[in-house]
């Protein structure tokens, strides 16, 4: 299977062993990998802020960078969400980009999603051991329906044992630029998320999304906890035991 | 009622340190999440019965008016008066000539939105008649001279002190914080202004096309009583309430009181068709209907025609976790929530409420939850753009979106100011790999560290060979 | 031009011109939704449900059973032995049991109401009342008490079927229908549920089936 990885732009610039490490995984569940070189933003930004026209560029772009793969895997379900499930709406009354977008939508995927249900990887690399509890990413588990598959992935691995945290499908206050604009509601939901993360007593949160993981580490952190470790889900699964 | 959503930042920020609030909210989850949940579950085909909903109000919303006109025109045949309203002034002068025609001073009042968005009762009283309202949330908020935070339940901001504190102090009585004992209060207070009121106005949770009747749902009996005993009865409701048959209501009811309070059924449905039967003993004798349109049918034609699909649940705030944490007063209208972020900049004016359609992270639960799936996020995500399109978002944000977009689309420029920024951003938080503050985000930065970046991007790493 | 032009004028304008629908054959028609799948014991369920939606619900035999059962009833609370009811309900003998009853509407001291039904709803235990000349709507509705009889042949399985039943036996719908599903309740206080609200305190629904119930 020939693979394009979309690292996105978070992953490019806070924490690149997330791309790495789902290179990892996917190799190791036999796909050659590429990573088209010009790669950027897949939009979503501009278009949850209304911004259309800048959307449909990037979108654009996007989809003729990702032309040759058979399949595009994306380790976010935010960006995974956009491509998959934005991008036909955004070209809905297009009809010369219409089937474009949606051959690219139907064989894109985010990450745990591939690994689980198409590349089906049985064995897991990863050396995890220890608790670890699992935030559900809105897009991902809305969007896209990723929500067995990580768990069923991380259950592979003998170390690992996981807690349910409460409210595991809760928003973590995120939201893009939400996080900036509306800042204090959104602090407050990521304090709300890290007491249920606080109490399952696990050893590390993990999620699919890099905006959820900074922003729950950025409140665990100024809440004085600075042993909860916050993973994403490539890092576990593909062994990545070096703290960032 | 006045509109103050344009200060919505500022009061979700004092909500959010109202301790008493958040305690408040926090029965959210039991009251309403869990019970929806647990109701839900108990009709084995509820997905179907969803579908069926949304489709029968999808219907509604396609041909309104040919619905409107069968309702005007059974409900006519039956004796009712059918009335229509442009502007909360045109139901509220309707109101105040219906009191006059029939020399009425004395209204009891159970329920409506709609009504709140005219602000019916100050009206009233200028006019010289007396409302009592007499759902017990809104008598409630009637005492303290505050708006609802919330369309089903409209003092759940409140405290059982608090009401106690108010019965206290305007009833003269003994104070007591037994819910039960409140409760007993307000009924024999309220007792003798249903026996006394010569004016009974309601609202209509539906209208129903086939038989021109208006539907009712309590839990209290004060609809009951409202639209029982006194010898005129006004309700008031938006036009796009119709629904075309007693067999699409029904299907309709068996989502609304479970997406709203967890309940299978309300405590009362009221069917009311005409005006009083020559040999009846109660009912009123007069029966007026206003249809109230308030930029109702603007919306049909735009992206926003769905939102008219609504039926009024509460379910969307319930779940929403911004409204679990600011409480609905920050929205600063009506309706609050994820379907009062699209209502309040549909009827108010998009400058009016520039921030609601902001106030969200699109987590999607709202649209998860509908009965009637509306798309709220969708619906949200068009106000944005509008308010793009007309130049309303501060120009620093239209600047920093268009130099993110014009990078974005320029590898070789963005690949060097990602390159930079990285390093930047891992340099300034040193040996502590986190940020305390960064100049221009400090609406991250004043309640969360931001971790600090790697140091060097995964494109550089990747093209010059790395693996990790 | 009038609010009413102005108002479908618009509404006719932004009408999409492709949708084609004609509202009398489906008002005609009267589809049913899907529905939930019910036991087929639809006096179980209708018990069932009211029991929990806070009514007490006692099955008798005969409608003669009636007056007996709700003398105790009424005595085990210290409740008077005084009410009013539908005239339908006036022949049952209330004398032999000891209770002074009058056939008329409530007033606002009436403190127990009695009143059959039109028909009771199995799915949600609800009692379906239809306003008239002989069923005082006041009677269900202001005394603190509300007493029900339902012969068994009157519960249907959903509120479908009561739709149907009252289009079979009556031209048109009575000025109101109204379906009580137990005592009124409030929930505006905490969210705390608490029975008796504005209406009736307590419900007793007398299903008259053929049985005695264990109560």
């Amino acid at each position: 299977m020939r693979v394009g990885l979309f690292v996105t732009c978070l992953v490019d610039l806070m924490r690149p062993r997330i791309g790495f490490a789902a290179i990892r995984l996917l190799e190791s569940a036999g796909c050659e990998v590429v990573v088209p070189a010009t790669q950027t933003c897949c939009g979503q930004p501009g278009y949850n802020s209304g911004e259309q026209t800048s959307a449909k560029a990037l979108a654009r772009k996007l989809i003729g960078e990702f032309d040759g793969c058979e399949y595009v895997v994306v380790p976010s379900g935010s960006c995974a969400g956009m491509i998959r499930v934005h991008y036909p709406a955004l070209f809905k009354d297009d009809p010369t980009m219409i089937d474009a977008v949606n051959r690219l939508s139907s064989r894109t995927y985010e990450l745990a999603d591939f690994l689980a249900n198409v590349a089906k990887l049985k064995h897991i690399p990863g050396r995890f051991s220890g608790s670890l509890t699992y935030h559900d990413s809105c897009s991902g588990l809305r969007e896209l329906g990723v929500q067995a598959q990580p768990r069923a992935l991380l259950s592979k691995m003998p170390g690992v044992s996981i807690t349910e945290m409460r409210e595991a499908t809760t928003c973590c206050g995120f939201g893009g630029t939400f996080s900036v604009k509306f800042g204090e509601i959104s602090a407050a939901m990521a304090d709300k998320k890290c007491q249920h993360i606080a109490q399952t007593g696990a050893d590390a949160v993990v999620a699919g999304d890099l905006g959820c993981l900074l922003n729950i580490e950025g409140r665990l952190r100024r809440r004085g906890d600075v042993h909860t470790r916050v993973l994403h889900i490539a890092e576990v699964l593909a062994g990545d035991e070096r703290e960032g | 009622m006045q509109v103050t959503a344009m200060h919505f930042k500022r009061k979700a920020a004092e909500n959010l340190h109202n301790e008493k609030l958040q305690r408040a909210l926090e029965r959210l989850q039991s009251k309403f999440v869990d019970s929806r949940a647990a109701a839900n579950a108990e009709l084995p085909n509820f997905e179907e019965i969803r579908n069926a909903a949304a489709e029968i109000r999808r219907k509604v919303t396609e041909n309104l008016d040919r619905y409107l006109l069968r309702f005007e025109q059974e409900a006519t045949a039956r004796g009712a008066v059918v009335h229509w309203a442009e502007t909360p002034d045109d139901a509220n002068r309707i109101v105040a000539d219906i009191a006059r025609q029939y020399g009425l001073r004395k209204a009891v009042k159970s329920k409506s939105m709609v009504s709140e968005e005219c602000a019916l009762n100050d009206h009233l009283a200028s006019e010289g008649v007396e409302v009592l309202e007499t759902d017990l949330g809104e008598y409630i908020l009637q005492l303290a001279k505050e708006p609802p935070s919330h369309i089903v339940a409209p003092v759940v901001h409140k405290s059982k002190e608090d009401i106690s504190d108010l019965f206290e102090k305007k009833h003269h009585r003994t104070r007591t914080t037994q819910i039960a004992e409140l409760c007993r209060e307000a009924r024999e207070i309220l007792r003798p202004g249903f026996l006394a009121a010569e004016l009974g106005i309601s609202g209509g949770n539906f209208i129903i096309a086939e038989t021109g009747s208006v539907l009712i749902v309590t839990n209290e009996g004060n609809g009951r009583l409202t639209t029982t005993l006194p010898r005129v009865h006004v309700a008031i409701t938006g036009i796009e309430k119709v629904v075309p048959t007693l067999e699409d209501v029904t299907t309709l009811l068996r989502l609304l009181p479970r997406a709203a309070t967890g309940q299978s059924i309300t405590n009362y449905v009221s069917v009311l068709t005409g005006t009083k039967g020559q040999k009846e003993t109660d009912g009123a004798e007069r029966f007026h209907i206003i249809l109230l349109d308030n930029g109702r049918s603007r919306l049909l034609g735009t992206e926003l025609q769905p939102m008219l699909r609504c039926i009024r649940c509460g379910a969307c705030m319930n779940h929403c976790p911004v409204y679990q944490n600011v409480g609905g007063h920050a929205y600063g209208w009506v309706y609050p929530g994820p379907m009062g972020s699209v209502l309040t900049p549909a009827f108010v004016g998009l400058a009016n409420a520039l921030d609601l359609p902001h106030a969200s992270t699109f987590c999607g639960e709202c649209a998860v939850v509908c009965p009637v799936k509306i798309p709220l996020p969708d619906l949200m995500r068009h106000l944005r753009t509008r308010q793009m399109e007309q130049r309303l978002r501060p120009w620093t944000e239209r600047a920093a979106l268009g130099v993110w977009s014009w990078m974005a689309r320029r590898p070789a420029v963005y690949a060097v100011g990602a390159r930079i920024i990285a390093r930047l951003l891992q340099l300034l938080a040193g040996d502590k790999k986190r940020l305390r503050y960064l100049i221009g985000v400090s609406g991250w930065t004043k309640g969360r560290d931001l971790p600090a970046p790697a140091g060097r991007t995964f494109r550089d790493l990747y093209k010059s060979g790395k693996s990790s | 031009m009038s609010a009413r032009e102005n108002i479908l004028a618009r509404i006719a304008q932004a009408r999409n011109p492709r949708v084609e629908v004609d509202v009398d054959n489906e008002i005609r028609r009267h589809a049913r939704g899907p529905i939930p799948p019910l036991e087929k014991d639809l006096v179980k369920r209708f018990c069932e449900q009211a029991a929990r939606l806070a009514s007490d619900v006692v099955s008798v035999a005969t409608t003669s059973d009636v007056p007996g059962l709700v003398a105790r009833y009424l005595n085990e609370r210290r409740l008077p032995l005084k009410a009013v009811c539908w005239p339908s309900m006036a022949s049952l003998d209330w004398r032999a049991a000891g209770i002074e009853v009058e056939p008329r509407a409530a007033r606002g001291d009436d403190l127990v109401g009695i009143t059959g039904t039109f028909l009771g709803i199995a799915e949600t235990g609800t009692l379906m009342l239809l306003s008239g000349p002989t069923t005082p709507a006041t009677v269900s509705l202001l005394p603190e008490t509300h007493v029900a009889v339902v012969e068994k042949q009157q519960i249907v399985a959903t509120m479908e079927d009561a739709w149907d039943r009252l289009r079979a036996e009556h031209r048109v719908l009575p000025r109101a229908v109204n379906f009580v599903s137990g005592p009124s309740r409030t929930a505006d206080i905490e969210q705390t549920v608490t029975l008796g609200a504005h209406g009736p305190y307590r419900v007793l629904i007398i299903v008259v089936d053929g049985q005695v119930s264990g109560q």
